[in-house]
């Protein structure tokens, strides 16, 4: 049987350097250590053009090469016949292979010398087994398709929204070993990320944002493509980035940056992964470690197939929730009593307050003051996700809406921030706002 | 080429360099100008300098050995992993060699130079002595007269000629 790239796609994890060899028109050959050789699909493979070099010269005049692998645990060595077919200078794969160098870079004390210019990408046409003196390769860890069998099984009996996120970083945790986790939603008409779920974090970081198109998370989104890297890497580091972000792109006002992202200050391996709901990018589910090379091809099938469901429930929920049921029987209201909460709502950008306490903004922080609104002027507990839909003060986003995840990301903002409210579901598309002490409401202008 | 005939191409440091613990990688083409490869477990230089000495396992070398039997074209890439510093030799002339007495026992201590560059970068001594092994009944020589020499080190400079 002939092998394939997939049954070796273990050697491009760049673990160990790669070899290249080319020959100018005049003859002379040449070779090159690689930094990166990247697996497009089983057919392509992308070698990263970082400067002018005679591999590059030579290509673009003879596009005959060939490449050499070594495995990094069977130390198999395989050689690759490969025909230099184009270069891509943005999109999906540049990025991959960007934010991959990236990681390579500073593992290898090149930082600020690796740098991308172009994806060249390369037709295979030959792989050979090298004779040689192999090692027997270890078992695998985990067995990541029953993994995902179960955890898919798992997914599709979720019931809501907020079951369905949790349900899924638990199955991350508990079939994947997956420690820290974390789901974001994306807010398409401001072009940024919203935390609705993590798991593994001091803080949950639920309502912290990112910028669309800003580290593994953001470009993951942007271009629609999974993102990995196997080392530390500032370039791709959140915290502080996304503070400067903010100033950089002039969002310091509208970006959530009171509530800070969850990651790890040690992150050492990350994987992006965009969820994808009737053909758009919808959201990105997001994992990382501590270790090196934590993430390999097949945990990115694994959980690119993940997030396919997550994506497709993730949809069938939000058709669920147009529909209206009766409301289920509550238990009698708790009776509201104590010192009341001062509710302050700053117009300017939907940002709500209990107290002194920031709580949250935005669209979320809109829906936060209808419901208070209606509570305060009529007494009423009982909403229904169609109203909200309706109610053009609200401005959501007509289709894709997420109006669910805005309402999972209110519930859990309010679960840990106030013991005063809480929003609890209802039945399908509707849910109560249940309140134990009096509010005092305070609107703030500008 | 341009090649000084009073002067070897390689230095004394180059010289030095290139018999350390350095990973020699070897190169040459076909007559369609289609490229073989081939990772080599050793390397002598004469000592006038003007002779390199390429080791391969020869088993899996066969098409780079052809090749080199055809076209005599020869590329040889030298890398010190914990520096990343490279230099890579050319040359027109390659032949295959009779390995001499004293070879396995370079290629010995040269494989403790490497053990000595990759298992302090994380590689396993095993993997290590896999990828770079050579049954002595198995290894071949490859000998040329290197035209010219490159800095190959990742950066500004890689590409630019040496200067002997």
């Amino acid at each position: 049987m002939p092998l394939t790239l997939d049954a070796i796609r273990d050697c491009f994890e760049g673990a160990v350097p790669g070899l290249v060899a080319t020959c100018a028109p005049d003859g002379t050959p040449n070779v090159t250590y690689v930094s990166q050789i990247h697996y497009v699909d089983p057919q392509h493979v992308a070698l990263t053009y970082q400067f002018f070099s005679k591999t590059r010269e030579n290509i673009l005049a003879n596009p005959h090469a060939t490449a050499d692998l070594v495995h990094p645990l069977t130390a198999a060595q395989y050689r690759l016949a490969i025909e230099y077919l184009r270069t891509e200078t943005e999109g999906p794969l540049f990025e991959s292979m960007k934010a991959k160098l990236a990681g390579i870079a500073s593992h290898t004390g090149m930082t600020g010398v690796f740098r991308l210019l172009g994806s060249d990408v390369y037709r295979v046409q030959a792989i050979e087994l090298v004779p040689g003196r192999h090692l027997a390769a270890p078992p695998p860890e985990r067995n990541l398709l029953a993994a995902l069998r179960t955890a898919s099984q798992r997914i599709a009996g979720a019931s809501d929204l907020a079951g369905l996120l949790e349900c899924a970083l638990q199955s991350l945790e508990t079939l994947f070993g997956i420690h820290h986790a974390m789901i974001l939603m994306l807010d398409a008409r401001r072009d940024r990320l919203y935390t609705v779920a993590s798991r593994g974090y001091p803080t949950s970081g639920i309502g912290s944002e990112i910028p669309l198109g800003l580290g593994v998370i953001g470009v993951a989104a942007r271009e629609g493509t999974p993102i990995r890297i196997s080392y530390a890497t500032a370039e791709y580091s959140y915290g502080r980035a996304v503070r400067e972000a903010a100033e950089r792109l002039g969002m310091a006002g509208q970006l959530e940056v009171e509530i800070p992202l969850p990651g790890l200050a040690e992150s050492a391996s990350q994987l992006a992964v965009p969820i994808v709901t009737g053909g758009h990018v919808t959201g990105v589910l997001f994992v990382e470690s501590p270790e090196d090379r934590r993430f390999r091809y097949d945990d990115e099938d694994a959980l690119v197939a993940l997030a396919g469901e997550l994506g497709a429930a993730i949809h069938a929920l939000q058709a669920d929730e147009r529909e209206e049921e009766a409301p289920r029987a509550g238990s009698a209201p708790a009776p509201v009593a104590g010192p009341p909460v001062v509710v302050r709502r700053y117009a300017a950008n939907d940002s709500v307050f209990l107290g002194e306490d920031y709580l949250i903004k935005g669209v979320a922080g809109a829906i936060f003051w209808k419901l208070l609104r209606d509570y305060a002027n009529e007494g009423r507990t009982e909403f229904s996700n169609r109203e909200l839909r309706l109610d053009a003060s609200l401005r959501l986003p007509d289709i894709h809406d997420n109006l669910e995840a805005r309402l999972v990301l209110l519930a859990r903002r309010l679960e840990e921030r106030s013991a005063a409210m809480r929003i609890e579901k209802t039945g399908r598309g509707r849910f109560r706002l249940c309140v134990h002490r009096p509010v005092q409401l305070v609107e703030v202008a500008g | 080429m341009d090649r000084d005939a009073a002067r070897p191409v390689l230095d004394a440091e180059h010289a030095a360099f290139v018999q350390g613990g350095v990973t020699v990688s070897v190169a040459s083409r076909d007559a369609a100008l289609h490229s073989s490869v081939s990772r080599a477990v050793g390397c002598r230089v004469s000592p006038d300098r003007r002779q390199v000495t390429v080791f391969l396992a020869g088993m899996g070398a066969q098409r780079l050995l052809r090749d080199i039997a055809t076209t005599r074209t020869i590329a040889v890439c030298f890398s010190q992993p914990s520096t990343h510093r490279t230099i890579q030799v050319k040359g027109s002339d390659a032949e295959i060699t009779r390995v001499e007495p004293g070879d396995l026992e370079i290629i010995g201590r040269q494989l403790v130079g490497k053990l000595g560059e990759l298992v302090p970068l994380g590689y396993s001594e095993e993997l290590v002595r896999s990828v770079f092994h050579a049954d002595p009944a198995d290894v071949v020589a490859v000998t040329f007269t290197p035209d010219a020499a490159f800095a190959q080190t990742p950066g500004p400079n890689a590409g630019r000629r040496l200067a002997a």
